[in-house]
């Protein structure tokens, strides 16, 4: 585990003030650096297993499944709970108390005793309280249209359009995914010190994985129900194709903020994996392949629909600068300085999520360089104070590194604008207007620039009369300033330090905080459904358990399943059953 | 009940921050009480006992510096908890000694003491030594001292009872903490010291209380976990059909 404040400096990583502003942070894609690559990269090498052992469901596809994960050292469950649910109580928000399916991933063997009191307090999700050997619970709902398309098909003894999972990837969708000892589970540090999860989020992303694959054995229980003597299984091209929904909202945004040191260093990860890439000559083997990759992500971005009228547009820009990034390509012979070139005339000419997307294709490049940082995106998180520090240390500190704070205006209306806390409601995060909806006075402290602001006012005060005072003296003065004032000291020290925003301001878009965070997480097909509610696709495209230690296959070949697109299957037609799915 | 230890972290700050602590008080209390607990210390019973007492206690009077010099620093916490006091009269101790290689810090006036060792491994983690000594009021008068070696998530703690009382008037309601940069003060018993119920608690035990914690979950009272719960609820705004909005789900959850 690293410290978040271990840098060892490379000469063109990008400046803070490019890559921390908010906007271009939800600009980013995922990457081969995104959770989900990685954790699959993982099970790939390591040969991980994951076998149903029990897939005990009724006609209607309620029941239990449980699913045995053996890596190299431990073995894992994924017990899984299917219910009926009434069309009233289905909502994705985290206000619901049903679900169509909820799910936990525990450490070792299920023993009874253990089922018992998973099956009485895991579909209970919050309100439950669950062992401590549980890693993770979740929960999803299902996609009603994909559902029925796909299982009426099958039963007909056909394969489904392949376009129904191109407008929506999956046929389940994750409304939380609680780990790090939420609700009585598995505490981080169990974690941080498991090789099998000690990236971030890895033992999230595995159960959501299994999902997947419980979802495709559910559906093909159901075709076969439905007509055992017609039914076909998924085909295992759809099978990849399908993915795993997730439904979020305002939720990501106290995280990325309540952990600034975790985000620095994903961010820093990936701006070192940019940068190595960047300082490697192209060639015309990696000239032809990222022309490829553009191509493909072209392919996929205008395969990909939303309702969104923002996002609809975002994509038209993304897809038009992509097309025109390709034609670059096209007229420009690979050379030493490609991919610098590539970078400035971007710049110039493309749209921020395209030239995310370009540096992104361009880590893609080179896993030799890159793919070792996966193990360096998690950090030991401590903010200490350092009172020792001069006053007037801590001023320049500021000024120096936090200037972006500094434009904050208290009396101004529009950088007042919102306030954030949370409701009573399962403290479900809200955003409110200030001044005209009630709760401000509770408001969850995560505008970071106001507050940094509001202390370099006050440091500025006590230095004319303090001029050459500790930082713990002016605290002993200030000592609500506190917790601001050992965040600047902290983030001051790291590469990349905070999100370069105002999350008061009027015209902060909460889409951006989500999305930083959801392509970090490695999530496809971006749909808003309003400006702080998104739902997203995760292992679209990704391997099968069945592939997973297939020799046939290289890793080279497995693991490149980002941007997938469409399959080509012949629909309507009938297809003989064949072996698929976890074994 | 069982909990785990960022659930009893997480409950505890915002428990704190429904008690009227500041964010950075309330996050340093939280990480006190899950530490103390999460080492066999007993942070819960300790907040229990102070909790009606911190849910009375003015918050709006800091501790007062009422003496430093180079090397020592005098501060009043009010007969105020440790909880929400006593970091910054730590943190002044941390900074002499770093520029002195040794500073005395006494906080005069304090409840809760126990709870101070919580924050004082934060002052270890940082690498430095830090002995903290007090007396229990009460008979029989009990010494006990607190050392951190530096670089150390877990100190050593010696409690013992004196067989006679001297004459003092002085209050027993203060804390003593001697912090040192360079060499490590470690409690040493004088083997002819005539010390009554001697308990010592070392590293090891602790750390093995830690490792237990992490895998089995933590036992909590399950009746000051309500109160800690209705705390935290200050916190949270009343819902309304406006507030839902606030969220901004779509109106539509199928597809």
């Amino acid at each position: 585990m690293f410290s978040a404040t271990s840098a060892s400096t490379l000469e063109n990583l990008r400046p803070a003030s490019e890559v921390m502003k908010l906007e271009r942070l939800g600009s980013m894609f995922a990457s081969r650096l995104s959770f989900v690559r990685s954790l699959m990269r993982k099970m790939i090498t390591e040969r991980w297993q994951i076998t149903n052992t029990v897939f005990d469901l009724d006609s209607t596809g309620h029941g239990l499944a449980v699913y045995r994960i053996t890596t190299p050292a431990n073995c894992y469950h994924c017990v899984i709970f299917s219910r009926d649910l009434a069309p009233e109580q289905r909502s994705d928000r985290v206000i619901a108390e049903a679900w169509d399916v909820t799910f936990a991933l525990v450490e070792g063997e299920v023993e009874n005793s253990l089922l018992e009191q998973m099956a009485a307090n895991v579909p209970l999700q919050e309100a439950g309280r669950q062992h401590p050997r549980v890693f993770v619970i979740s929960r999803a709902n299902k996609s009603l249209r994909n559902f029925s398309q796909f299982v009426g098909a099958l039963a007909a003894g056909q394969q489904p359009d392949p376009a129904w999972l191109t407008a929506v990837g999956y046929l389940y969708r994750t409304t939380a995914v609680y780990g790090n000892g939420k609700f009585g589970i598995a505490d981080f540090a169990r974690l941080e010190r498991n090789p099998d999860f000690n990236r971030p989020f890895a033992a999230q992303m595995l159960a959501v994985y299994v999902l997947r694959q419980f979802s495709i054995e559910q559906l093909n229980h159901l075709a076969r129900v439905q007509s055992l003597e017609q039914a076909v299984p998924l085909h295992p091209e759809l099978q990849r194709y399908l993915g795993v929904g997730n439904s979020t909202g305002l939720g990501m945004a106290p995280f990325l903020i309540n952990h600034p040191q975790l985000i620095q260093q994903w961010v820093y990860g990936r701006e070192r994996a940019l940068a190595s890439a960047r300082e490697e000559p192209a060639c015309e083997q990696t000239h032809t392949k990222l022309r490829a990759l553009m191509a493909r992500a072209l392919n996929h971005l205008q395969q990909t629909r939303t309702e969104d009228r923002e996002q609809t547009l975002r994509n038209l820009k993304t897809t038009g600068s992509v097309a025109e990034v390709i034609d670059w390509l096209d007229r420009t012979p690979a050379h030493q300085a490609l991919y610098e070139d590539l970078i400035i005339w971007a710049r110039e000419h493309c749209s921020l999520e395209a030239q995310e997307l370009i540096n992104t294709m361009l880590i893609e490049l080179y896993p030799e360089l890159v793919d070792s940082l996966d193990d360096e995106l998690g950090c030991q998180e401590s903010m200490d104070l350092q009172p020792d520090m001069k006053a007037r240390q801590l001023k320049d500190l500021i000024n120096q590194k936090f200037d972006w704070a500094l434009t904050y205006r208290e009396d101004c209306a529009d950088d007042n604008y919102w306030f954030w806390y949370r409701s009573v409601e399962k403290e479900e995060p809200r955003l409110g207007i200030r001044g005209s909806e009630s709760g401000a006075e509770k408001e969850t402290a995560l505008a970071i620039g106001p507050r940094i602001s509001r202390c370099h006012t006050k440091l500025e005060r006590f230095l004319e009369r303090n001029p050459n005072a500790m930082v713990v003296e002016f605290l002993m003065a200030h000592p609500e300033q506190k917790e601001c004032v050992r965040r600047i000291q902290t983030m001051g020290e790291t590469p990349y330090g905070e999100i370069r925003a105002n999350l008061w301001h009027r015209d902060m878009k909460p889409m951006h905080l989500l999305r930083t965070k959801l392509s970090f997480f490695g999530a496809s097909r971006f749909d808003p459904k309003s400006d702080r509610w998104v739902r997203i696709t995760l292992f679209q495209g990704a391997p099968l358990p069945c592939e997973l230690k297939n020799p046939e296959f290289s890793l080279e070949q497995l693991d490149d399943w980002g941007f997938p697109l469409e399959p080509h299957i012949e629909t309507g037609k009938t297809h003989q059953a064949f072996k698929g799915g976890a074994s | 009940m069982k909990v785990s230890f960022n659930e009893l972290q997480g409950l505890s700050r915002k428990a704190f921050s429904g008690i009227g602590f500041e964010d950075g008080d309330a996050n340093d209390a939280a990480d006190v009480v899950a530490w103390m607990e999460a080492h066999g210390l007993d942070g819960i019973a300790a907040l229990k006992k102070g909790l009606d007492f911190l849910l009375n206690e003015d918050k709006s009077q800091p501790p007062e510096l009422i003496y430093q010099d180079a090397d020592l620093c005098v501060v009043d916490a009010h007969n105020k908890t440790v909880l929400g006091h006593a970091s910054l009269a730590i943190e002044l101790g941390y900074a002499k000694c770093r520029a002195r290689g040794l500073s005395v810090t006494k906080i005069r006036h304090c409840h809760n003491r126990m709870l101070i060792v919580g924050y004082l491994s934060r002052i270890a983690r940082r690498n430095m030594s830090v002995t903290a000594f007090w007396r229990n009021a009460h008979e029989p008068l009990t010494e006990i001292l607190v050392s951190f070696k530096a670089g150390d998530a877990e100190p050593d703690i010696c409690m013992y009872s004196l067989p006679s009382t001297p004459d003092d008037t002085e209050p027993n309601d203060g804390i003593t903490l001697v912090m040192v940069n360079h060499v490590n003060l470690l409690p040493d018993l004088k083997p002819d010291a005539p010390l009554n119920d001697l308990l010592r608690q070392d590293r090891d035990t602790m750390a093995s209380w830690h490792e237990r914690s992490l895998v089995e979950g933590i036992e909590v009272d399950a009746a000051v976990w309500e109160r800690l719960k209705t705390q935290a609820t200050k916190m949270l705004v009343e819902a309304s059909d406006g507030s839902r909005q606030g969220a901004g789900a779509g109106t539509n959850d199928n597809d």
